[in-house]
C-alpha cells in the first residue's frame, strides 16, 4: 500500500468529518438561523462519549482515568456519541434560545463551551483532564483485523456511508415543511410567530439535530484518530467549522462540501508553499490562521451568501382550472 | 342581543413603558363579520393595541378575549393558532424565501411540520403539500403576484409586497384580520384593490379590525370605528356619526389633515 | 474568617481589572449596538504592548502602562474603520458583526502568537511585600489597580454626565433614531466610543498581567466571559451597570476561590450569569430597548 493512497485516505476521512460538521452547523445556522459560537463543544462531547464507551474499563497504573469503560461494539459508541451531543445541546437550547438577542445566544454559548472545557480539563476522573484520552479502539478492526494503511481505507468507507445517510437526512429536513418553516424563521422570527409557529420548539429542533451531528462527526474523529484531548479543540476549530459553512455557502448543504474541500485543501497543502522561517514554528499555523480569519471576513463582505448560494426551491405546479395567469396588477 | 359571542373583547386594557402609558384603559367590542377601524391621531397607543392584541408585547392590566376566551398573556403563536392573524405596519415578507414559499410557510397546522413526518414519512405530507402549493397559487393569483411566485419575496416592489402581506395572512386562515395600516404608503389604485380584496375577504367570513388613517376608506367600507387618544378610547359606532361627535372632531378630525396623502 | 477578607481584597482586585474591561465593553457596545468578540483580544493586547515598551525600551512603568493603553485603543479605531465599518455602512444585520468580530479575534490572536510567540511572558514588577490595608493583604502593585480602577471610573462618569461626547454616547445608546435626527455626528461618537473602549481593555488587559503571574496569547480570550459574566449582570449596554457586574462578579469569583476549589471559582461566576440570564435578562441595571 503506497503512502499516497494512505495519505489520500487520511485526507479524505478528514473530509468526510467535516462534511459532517458542517451539516450541522448548517442545519443551525443555515436553515434556523441560530448562532451556535461552541460548535466544537458538542463535537467534544460526541468524541468523549464514543470514547469511553468504546474503551475498557480504566486500567489503574496506565494514568489515564475515565468514566464509563463500557467497551460497546461499533456501531453503538457512535450513536451514543450523537445522543450525548443532541441531549446538550437540548439543554443549552432551553437555556439560550429564547425571545432575547442573539448576541445573547452568542454569548451563552460561548461561555457554555469555556466552562465545559474547563471542566473537563480539570475533572480529571471524566475524561482524564488535560491530557485527554488515548487508546480508544479502532471501531470494527476487532473483527476485521486490518493493517494500519489498510484500516484507513476501510475506515473512509465507514465514515462515507454515515455521511451519506446524514446528507440523506439533512436534504430531506431541508425540502420539508418543517425546514421551510425553519428558514421563516430564520428570516424573521416575529413573523413566524405571528402565523402560530412555535419558533421556540422548532429552534430548539434544529439546534439538537446540529447538535447531534456534531456528535457523530467527534465520535467518528475519535475512532480515527484514537485519542481527543481539550488541545484539539478550542475556538478556532469552532471557526474553522463556521468558516467551511459560510465560505462554501451557508443554507446549502453542497456549499458546506465545497467549503470544507477548500478548507481541507488550504490546512493540508498550504503549509507547502510557506517559505521556512528558521526559530518560528510557530510562525506558520499562526499565518494560517490569519489567512482563514481575514479570509472569512473578506468573504462575508464581498459575498455573504458563500460560494453556492441556497438554491430556490422547486414546486410541481398543479392548478386549478383557471382563466389563465391573472394579469399584471400591482405597481 | 348577538346569539355568536364577540369576536374580540378589549377589557381596559393597560401598557406603559417606563413613564409612558401608552395603553391606558382601553376598551371596546367587536362582533363578528365586521370590518371594523382603528382610529386616532399618532401616538394614540393604536399600534401599541394591536401588539397587545396579538400577543407580541404582555398586558400590564386589563383583559382580552377573543371568539370567548381570555387570551390575555397568550404567546403569540397560540393566539395565531386560534385564528387571529396580524399583519404589520411595515411589510415584512421573508425575505429570503420565494413568494410562494411565504404563503406556504404560512397555513397552519402542516404535518410537514412534524420532525418525525419531515424525516421518516415525507410521503404523509406529499397530499397534503400539493394542495397547499395549489391553494397558495390561487391565493397568488387572486392577488396579482402569480407571475412573481418563484421570485425572492425581497424583490417585490413596495406595493406588491403590501399585496403579499395580505395574501399570506390569507393564508394562515384567519378568523379574525388585524391588519396594521394596510394602505401606507400606497398609491390610490392599489388602494382601491386592496380595499376591494378586504371586501371580498370579509364576505367570505373573515372579520376586521384595521388601523388605518386613511378616513375616506373607513368611512366608506367600515361598519364600526373605535377611536382611540391617549391610550384610550374615546368613542365608537359609525364614521359619519363619530363626525358629529365634537370631543372626536376636536381630538383627531379638528387639527388634523381628514385623509393623509396617499403615496 | 480572615481567609474570607483576604478574598475579599482579592475580589477587589479583580472586581478593578473587571470594571475597567466591562465598561469599556459597555461603552462600545451601548454607541454600536454589538458585542464585539475581539474585546478579549484587545486586552491581550494590551499587556504585550506594554510588556514591550517596558522591556525592549526601558521606560518607566507608568509610561508603559499608557503607551500600552492607547496602543490598543488605536487598535480599537483601526478595527472600527478598517474592519466593522464597511460592514455596517452597507447595512449588514447584527450577526454578521458578530462573526466578524469573532474572526478578528481569531487573526488578533494569532498575530500576538506570531510576533511575540506562544510561551508565557512575565512582568518583571519588582517583588513587592504584601502590605495590611485593614483586614486585606494586598501588594503596593494591586493597590495602584484598585486606584487607578476607581479613578477611571470616576473618569468615566464625568464623561459621561459633564461633557458633550459622554452626552451623545448616552443618547445613542438609549435612543438611536432620536440621536440620529438631533444633529450628534455618529461617525465621531464611533469613533471616540472605539478608542476608549479600546483603551479601557488595554488597562484592564495591563492590570490583569501585572496580578496574575503570567501572560500569554489566549490570557485575554479567557478572561472574556468573566468579562461577559459581569456585563450582562450588570445590564448590557450601561457603563455603571458594568461597574456593579464587575464587581458582583470580582467578589463572586474570589470569595468562592477561598471556599471552592480555585480551578472552579470562574464556573461559579458562569452559574451565576445563567442564573441572571433565566430571572432577570436585562440585567441590575437595565437599558431601555437592549435586551
Amino acid at each position: 500500500m503506497s503512502a499516497i493512497v494512505f495519505y489520500i485516505a487520511t485526507v479524505v476521512n478528514y473530509f468526510f468529518i467535516y462534511n459532517i460538521l458542517a451539516w450541522g452547523l448548517n442545519i443551525q445556522f443555515g436553515y434556523a438561523g441560530i448562532l451556535d459560537f461552541t460548535y466544537i463543544t458538542f463535537m467534544a462531547v460526541g468524541a468523549y462519549v464514543a470514547g469511553v464507551t468504546s474503551l475498557g474499563r480504566q486500567q489503574p497504573g496506565t494514568g489515564v482515568t475515565y468514566i464509563l469503560g463500557w467497551h460497546l461494539p461499533f456501531p453503538l459508541p457512535l450513536l451514543l456519541g450523537g445522543l450525548a451531543a443532541a441531549l446538550l445541546g437540548l439543554l443549552v437550547g432551553l437555556l439560550a434560545i429564547n425571545r432575547l438577542r442573539s448576541d445573547y445566544l452568542a454569548i451563552v454559548t460561548l461561555s457554555v463551551g469555556i466552562i465545559i472545557y474547563s471542566l473537563v480539563g480539570n475533572l480529571t476522573g471524566l475524561f482524564d483532564g488535560f491530557d485527554g484520552l488515548v487508546g480508544v479502539p479502532e471501531p470494527l478492526n476487532g473483527q476485521v483485523h486490518l493493517g494500519v494503511n489498510t484500516y484507513t481505507i476501510f475506515y473512509m468507507a465507514v465514515t462515507g456511508v454515515v455521511m451519506v445517510i446524514l446528507w440523506f437526512f439533512a436534504q430531506r429536513l431541508r425540502s420539508s415543511a418543517l425546514g421551510r418553516t425553519m428558514r421563516a424563521i430564520r428570516e424573521d422570527v416575529d413573523v413566524a410567530e405571528s402565523f402560530g409557529k412555535n419558533t421556540f420548539r422548532i429552534r430548539l429542533v434544529a439546534m439538537v439535530i446540529g447538535c447531534f451531528y456534531a456528535g457523530i462527526g467527534g465520535a467518528l474523529l475519535i475512532g480515527f484518530v484514537g485519542a481527543f484531548s481539550p488541545g484539539g479543540w478550542s475556538t478556532l476549530e469552532t471557526f474553522i467549522i463556521w468558516a467551511v459553512m459560510l465560505i462554501g455557502g451557508r443554507g446549502n448543504n453542497w456549499g458546506s462540501v465545497l467549503g470544507s474541500f477548500l478548507v481541507i485543501a488550504l490546512l493540508s497543502e498550504a503549509t507547502r508553499f510557506l517559505p521556512a522561517i528558521p526559530n518560528n514554528a510557530f510562525l506558520e499555523p499562526a499565518l494560517r490562521n490569519i489567512v482563514i480569519g481575514a479570509g472569512l471576513i473578506v468573504v462575508l463582505r464581498f459575498r455573504p451568501q458563500g460560494i453556492l448560494p441556497e438554491r430556490k426551491a422547486q414546486f410541481s405546479e398543479v392548478r386549478a382550472a383557471r382563466a389563465g395567469p391573472g394579469e399584471p396588477h400591482a405597481g | 342581543m348577538q346569539a355568536d359571542p364577540p369576536i374580540l373583547e378589549v377589557d381596559g386594557a393597560v401598557r406603559h413603558f417606563g413613564g409612558l402609558r401608552a395603553v391606558d384603559g382601553c376598551s371596546f367590542t367587536l362582533q363578528r363579520g365586521m370590518l371594523a377601524a382603528l382610529i386616532g391621531p399618532n401616538g394614540a397607543g393604536k399600534t401599541t393595541l394591536v401588539n397587545l392584541v396579538a400577543g407580541a408585547l404582555s398586558l400590564h392590566g386589563g383583559r382580552i378575549r377573543f371568539l370567548g376566551r381570555d387570551i390575555s398573556g397568550w404567546a403569540p403563536h397560540r393566539i395565531a393558532s386560534l385564528g387571529l392573524i396580524r399583519t404589520f405596519q411595515i411589510s415584512r415578507e421573508w425575505a429570503r424565501l420565494t413568494v410562494l414559499e411565504n404563503l406556504l410557510v404560512a397555513a397552519p397546522d402542516q404535518r410537514g411540520e412534524n420532525l418525525w413526518n419531515a424525516l421518516m414519512r415525507p410521503g404523509v405530507s406529499r397530499a397534503e403539500e400539493r394542495r397547499l402549493v395549489a391553494e397558495a397559487l390561487d391565493t397568488l393569483d387572486t392577488f396579482g403576484l402569480y407571475a412573481m411566485r418563484n421570485e425572492y419575496a425581497v424583490t417585490l416592489s413596495g406595493g406588491q409586497k403590501r399585496l403579499l402581506e395580505l395574501a399570506r395572512a390569507v393564508m394562515g386562515r384567519p378568523t379574525l384580520l388585524l391588519l396594521d395600516e394596510p394602505m401606507a404608503g400606497v398609491n390610490p389604485a392599489l388602494t382601491d384593490q386592496l380595499a376591494q380584496h378586504i371586501e371580498t375577504l370579509r364576505q367570505g367570513g373573515i372579520s376586521f379590525l384595521l388601523v388605518e388613517h386613511n378616513l375616506e376608506f373607513v368611512e366608506r367600507s367600515c361598519d364600526y370605528v373605535v377611536v382611540m387618544a391617549l391610550g384610550r378610547t374615546l368613542a365608537t359606532g359609525l364614521m359619519s356619526d363619530l363626525r358629529q361627535n365634537p370631543e372626536v372632531v376636536s381630538a383627531y378630525l379638528g387639527g388634523e389633515s381628514v385623509e393623509r396623502a396617499a403615496g | 474568617m480572615t481567609v474570607f477578607w483576604l478574598s475579599v481584597g482579592f475580589g477587589f482586585v479583580t472586581a478593578s481589572v473587571l470594571a475597567l474591561a466591562s465598561v469599556g465593553l459597555s461603552l462600545q457596545f451601548g454607541v454600536t449596538n454589538y458585542v464585539n468578540f475581539a474585546y478579549g483580544a484587545f486586552l491581550t493586547l494590551g499587556a504585550y504592548f506594554a510588556w514591550t515598551v517596558l522591556t525592549g525600551g526601558h521606560l518607566p512603568l507608568w509610561l508603559a502602562i499608557l503607551i500600552g493603553s492607547l496602543g490598543v485603543g488605536v487598535v480599537g479605531v483601526v478595527s472600527d474603520r478598517v474592519v466593522f465599518r464597511s460592514f455596517t455602512r452597507s447595512g449588514f444585520p447584527l450577526f454578521y458583526l458578530l462573526i466578524v468580530s469573532f474572526g478578528l479575534s481569531l487573526i488578533l490572536g494569532n498575530v500576538v502568537q506570531g510576533v511575540w510567540g506562544p510561551s508565557p511572558q512575565f512582568f518583571a514588577v519588582v517583588s513587592q511585600y504584601p502590605l495590611h490595608i485593614g483586614p486585606f493583604l494586598l501588594t503596593p502593585a494591586q493597590l495602584v489597580i484598585i486606584g487607578v480602577a476607581i479613578l477611571t471610573m470616576v473618569g468615566v462618569h464625568l464623561l459621561l454626565t459633564r461633557t458633550r461626547l459622554g452626552k451623545a454616547m448616552r443618547a445613542m445608546s438609549d435612543n438611536p433614531a432620536l440621536a440620529q435626527v438631533s444633529g450628534i455626528d455618529i461617525n465621531r461618537v464611533t469613533t471616540w466610543a472605539w478608542f476608549i473602549s479600546g483603551t479601557l481593555a488595554g488597562l484592564a488587559g495591563i492590570g490583569l498581567a501585572i496580578s496574575t503571574a503570567s501572560f500569554e496569547p489566549a490570557f485575554g480570550e479567557n478572561f472574556l466571559f468573566i468579562i461577559f459574566a459581569a456585563v450582562i449582570v450588570g445590564g448590557i449596554g450601561q457603563p455603571y451597570g458594568a461597574m456593579l457586574g464587575a464587581f458582583v462578579i470580582g467578589m463572586v469569583t474570589e470569595v468562592s476561590a477561598a471556599i471552592i476549589d480555585p480551578a472552579y471559582s470562574t464556573d461559579l461566576a458562569f452559574v451565576v450569569l445563567i442564573v441572571m440570564l433565566l430571572l432577570r435578562p436585562q440585567g441590575l441595571i437595565p437599558a431601555r430597548g437592549k435586551a
